[in-house]
């Protein structure tokens, strides 16, 4: 359910996401991480890792869509794409004059929003029926538009088209991305070794002196996003659904690509506001990894950073708690899908003492040799696929499990099936065989993270993001001492019904042929 | 492999320095911040210098073995990790599955790792394998098989152990068969479900023709007439030594890894059969759009075109030229067009790969809004008939054959990405052709004029040719907009053809999906 919105089509996430479903150790292997924290609040983590020519360099910012409120939902992450549109001085060749434009452009917008209150006001009367297509704008708006559209074109001709994308592209920059989440913003790239100057530059002066142009073109680019990855998938706007029903309390119950009706509202002053607050250094955590040496690169991170002043006021705390929940919740979903169950049941945020032993849970129930796998794939035969995972996320945590029907079986069937193994592990201990199987899988993945720089980056930007990068030489430990008495505790305090919400979903309409049209 | 560079930072903080003295302009210097140390932050990225950084693309006959038991492998020995990782790649595929048995080639791959052995039952095998954290996995796709083992070094010998009797004497167990077969007959009926899905499959028809072998697809029929043998048949046929081609990188000795590699592959029980070439009788439909009406809020648009095989002479011209086009993300001319200036669509591309046994299609896609789908589809061929019209720009060039050079290194940035990228130009004939490839690529990357990219545009991407599909919401895809008054039929020469959804257990078109064309 951990939606993660990445500015571009990337495979990395993925990559990333089954390298963590690998192995595990009893003597882990440490990633020597330098911590330091600069004058202006900034920290800045460094590996040195000699084994391949490049440094793979990412920043946090300690905001994601939890930050935000109802209004401006979503705005974290059109954050993200702004800050690729360049800064003072690389992405147009006239500062000035592009200052101006953009000034101007403000003013009309402004007029705009006047006449979008005036067409959400028609809309709640019931008198327009989408506030989106372009006949029901106002002639006011209609108008008002041409004249923006006009200040677009003056803007073009003084323009650098994704400069910023240039200028690193040119230098044999890859992978350049970043992701959006419930709890952080991460952007990264890999350099070249001997270009560790330039990413200091570029970063530097996109956290510095970020300019917001192409505001509204690239507000639009991300409801085409929306479009792409929520609307448009038989299961994107029932997992928002989910979501929205599943937090009680805690500020995740929007999507982290913001409401269809707040994306295009949120104002270029509100995004101003946001980044004062949120993109203070004292809220960024920068992290490199690779070929440097990490004296000359704390030097040169003072140099580049330290010019950014501290925020004057540090970012708020999230205060909400989670609420207990004290009854089941179910939703019946009709979707172009096989039939399928998915449970969740409120459990513990990341770093919570009881996180290790849920993780150790979770291996145990899922996976081929799991115990979902064996009971229902195998077994009872009422499920063609299983799953089960701890989601520990910054404020608060889930756990998930679920399966595919199979044919002529119903998602109740999976469903009561789940219940049957988890009752299992209620009333008896995992046997210590079991329990060490699934030690050594967390073992031996504490190796495969390392087999490179951009993987061990993501988990540290991972770690970091959701509270604390140390997590990254400490869980392995606290996993390997989780005990079958943990693992049945952990599955009576939080596997029970009232804290759970279901999701059942059928296949719409009765029959493929209908399901054609 | 031999890197050698140098990049102290020291050096380049110097180096810095140096270059502001050289320039001694009043104005740069004003705007400069002065820091604690004395040396000056440039206002411009292109003002800082930085050491050299030599890299040497590693050789291939460093680490090739030609095995006397039959394959040639590629040994990366690297002591970073306490792993081992282990591909080995077989030449077999989809197009040798006989006709009727289409989906054979994915039970037999899936099953091989996953349905047990001689001694060991499917349940018994995957508990040891999970104990020792070991991931053994197998597959055969269109035009290539491979089983994979990454596991702690210390389970080595018992590994390979396992992979010889994997490889030598699977079960394939009856529970496992029928568990499988019930698992692609789940995932076929989600045909429909994705308008991706629905994309990818039309424009393989498009672009190869119906009757061409990679677009044979598995049906519920198929899928239930395969037995046990056929999956047997299959397995003794492809997998044998001779057949493969081995990578293998991690925590060993090379000597003693290729003595394990020589047991491994000794005394093979069975002959296989030598397979046949893979065939490449494609067939590109007529110019035209052609649409598939599907219930959601965005179109997605891919254009076509006939592509080009990789040792095409103009292959590296294609790729500068496409990277320049819509290859190069935010920095080529769709992805400005379509998504930066209108804001039009998230993802916006080309892609011009060149295809290892028969051409591969030059493809331009993007998704939108269901009403902005002409209007985008225009821009995007309007930026390919630029592209024909005249060179590209200087910083355009510059951008595209820098990157180029310059990322190059990250394509061997880990051993494992070493030891597979040599056993498969192994693999697919290209090291026979062309050893020096890599050795190569930089300078002729280095090699591509203005000229060449014109022509090539000329040559290959010239939009009178081009076949488009839609896949989205008909009746407000051919609705126009206001201000962009552009209709689909405009779009292309050919017509527009509506074309039906197929019954996902069949894969026959479904009567009545299709209607009458827009025109």
């Amino acid at each position: 359910m951990h939606l993660i919105i990445s500015k571009r089509i990337s495979k990395l996430l993925f990559v990333l996401a089954t390298s963590l479903m690998a192995v595990h150790f009893a003597s882990a292997q440490k990633v020597p991480v330098t911590e330091v924290t600069l004058d202006n609040g900034m920290k800045l983590l460094m590996v040195e890792r000699h084994d391949e020519p490049s440094v793979s360099g990412g920043w946090v910012a300690h905001v994601g869509s939890s930050n935000e409120r109802p209004g401006i939902t979503g705005i974290a992450h059109l954050f993200e794409h702004m800050m690729f549109k360049g800064t003072e001085t690389i992405g147009t060749k006239d500062y000035q004059k592009d200052q101006q434009i953009i000034l101007e452009q403000e003013q009309v917008r402004d007029e705009m929003r006047k006449e979008e209150e005036k067409m959400r006001a028609a809309y709640r009367r019931g008198e327009i029926d989408d506030l989106m297509k372009p006949e029901n704008k106002t002639p006011r708006w209609q108008e008002l538009n041409k004249k923006f559209n006009e200040l677009i074109t003056q803007q073009r001709d003084i323009l650098v088209k994704n400069e910023f994308d240039q200028v690193y592209t040119e230098q044999g920059g890859t992978g350049m991305n970043a992701f959006t989440s419930q709890d952080m913003t991460a952007y990264f790239i890999t350099v070249p070794a001997n270009k560790l100057e330039l990413w200091m530059w570029m970063e530097s002066e996109r956290i510095r002196r970020p300019v917001f142009r192409e505001f509204y073109a690239e507000r639009d680019v991300v409801f085409e996003e929306r479009r792409m990855r929520t609307d448009s998938t038989p299961l994107g706007k029932f997992t928002e659904e989910a979501e929205a029903m599943f937090w009680e309390s805690v500020p995740y119950g929007w999507p982290v690509v913001g409401w269809p009706s707040d994306i295009p509202a949120i104002s270029k002053a509100q995004a101003d506001e946001f980044y004062g607050i949120y993109y203070a250094p004292q809220n960024i955590t920068m992290i490199l990894v690779g070929d440097f040496k990490t004296n000359a690169t704390i030097a040169l991170a003072k140099k580049y950073f330290e010019r950014i002043p501290r925020g004057k006021k540090d970012a708020p705390d999230v205060r909400t708690l989670e609420v207990s929940q004290v009854a089941e919740k179910r939703m019946y979903a009709e979707a172009e899908t096989n039939p399928q169950v998915d449970i969740n049941w409120h459990t513990v945020p990341f770093g919570h003492k009881d996180s290790y032993a849920l993780q150790v849970l979770a291996q145990i129930l899922s996976t081929r040799t799991g115990r979902l796998y064996k009971g229902l794939v195998m077994g009872s035969q009422v499920a063609t696929d299983t799953y089960a995972a701890q989601d520990s996320r910054k404020w608060a945590g889930l756990f998930n499990a679920g399966g595919e029907a199979k044919d002529g079986k119903t998602p109740e069937e999976v469903e009561a099936g789940v219940y049957a193994e988890i009752e299992k592990l209620k009333k008896e201990e995992v046997p210590p065989e079991e329990l060490q199987k699934v030690k050594n899988d967390f073992a031996a993945s504490e190796y495969r993270r390392l087999s490179s720089n951009m993987p061990i980056l993501m988990h540290l930007i991972q770690n970091e993001g959701e509270g604390d990068w140390r997590e990254i030489n400490e869980a392995g430990k606290k996993i390997q001492a989780v005990t079958a008495g943990d693992v049945q505790r952990v599955v009576n305090k939080y596997l029970t019904k009232e804290n759970r919400v279901v999701g059942v979903y059928t296949r719409k309409g009765s029959s493929q042929k209908q399901e054609g049209k | 492999m031999k890197s050698r560079y140098n990049h102290s930072h020291w050096m380049s903080v110097f180096a810095a320095l140096v270059m502001i003295a050289g320039l001694g302009i009043g104005s740069c210097a004003r705007s400069q911040n002065l820091t604690a140390n004395g040396t000056a932050i440039p206002k411009r990225p292109e003002q800082l210098k930085f050491p050299p950084l030599t890299f040497e693309a590693p050789s291939p006959a460093k680490f090739r073995v030609p095995l006397k038991n039959g394959p040639v492998a590629y040994v990366v020995p690297d002591k970073e990790l306490p792993l081992v990782n282990i591909v080995i790649y077989v030449h077999t595929g989809s197009y040798l599955v006989p006709d009727g048995k289409e989906g054979l080639n994915e039970l037999a791959g899936y099953l091989l790792a996953r349905g047990g052995t001689k001694s060991k039952t499917a349940e018994a095998l995957e508990e040891r394998l999970a104990f020792l954290a070991a991931q053994l996995n197998s597959n055969i796709g269109d035009n290539q098989g491979s089983v994979s083992l990454n596991l702690l070094s210390k389970d080595l010998d018992e590994g390979l152990g396992i992979l010889r009797e994997v490889m030598t004497e699977p079960r394939f167990q009856d529970n496992k068969i029928a568990l499988r077969k019930q698992q692609l007959l789940q995932a076929m009926k989600q045909r429909n479900d994705e308008s991706e899905a629905i994309e990818a499959r039309e424009a393989g028809f498009l672009a190869q023709g119906e009757k061409f072998w990679a677009n044979r697809y598995p049906t519920a029929a198929s899928v239930e007439g395969i037995t046990r043998g056929d999956i047997e048949d299959f397995h003794k046929k492809w997998f044998y030594p001779s057949n493969f081609v081995v990578a293998v990188n991690g925590d060993f000795d090379r000597d003693t890894m290729v003595q394990k590699l020589e047991n491994l592959f000794a005394n093979w029980p069975f002959q296989g059969e030598k397979p046949s070439p893979i065939p490449t009788n494609t067939l590109f439909a007529k110019p035209g759009v052609y649409l598939v009406d599907k219930d959601v809020n965005q179109g997605r648009v891919s254009i076509l075109l006939p592509g080009i095989k990789r040792d095409n002479p103009d292959y590296f011209n294609v790729l500068i030229m496409n990277d320049i086009l819509g290859g190069g993300g935010f920095t080529s001319r769709i992805m400005n067009s379509v998504r930066s200036d209108e804001g039009l669509a998230y993802s916006a591309y080309s892609s011009f790969p060149g295809g290892v046994y028969y051409p591969s299609t030059f493809t331009a896609g993007f998704q939108s809004k269901s009403r902005t789908v002409a209007y985008a589809t225009s821009i995007v061929i309007n930026e390919m008939k630029k592209m024909t019209e005249g060179p590209p720009t200087d910083v355009e060039m510059n951008i595209s054959k820098r990157g180029y050079i310059d990322r190059f290194p990250r394509q061997f940035a880990t051993k494992t990405q070493i030891a597979n990228i040599f056993a498969q130009d192994e693999f697919t004939g290209r090291y026979a052709r062309d050893p020096e490839f890599w050795q190569k690529f930089r300078a002729r990357i280095e090699a591509v004029t203005k000229g060449d990219v014109e022509r090539v545009a000329r040559k290959f991407v010239a939009p009178d040719k081009t076949v488009i599909l839609v896949v989205g919401q008909k009746s407000d895809i051919t609705m126009t907009l206001p201000e962009h008054p552009v209709a689909l039929k405009d779009i292309s020469s050919g017509p527009v053809t509506e074309l039906p959804l197929r019954d996902p257990l069949t894969m026959k078109p479904i009567a009545g999906t299709e209607k009458s064309a827009a025109k």
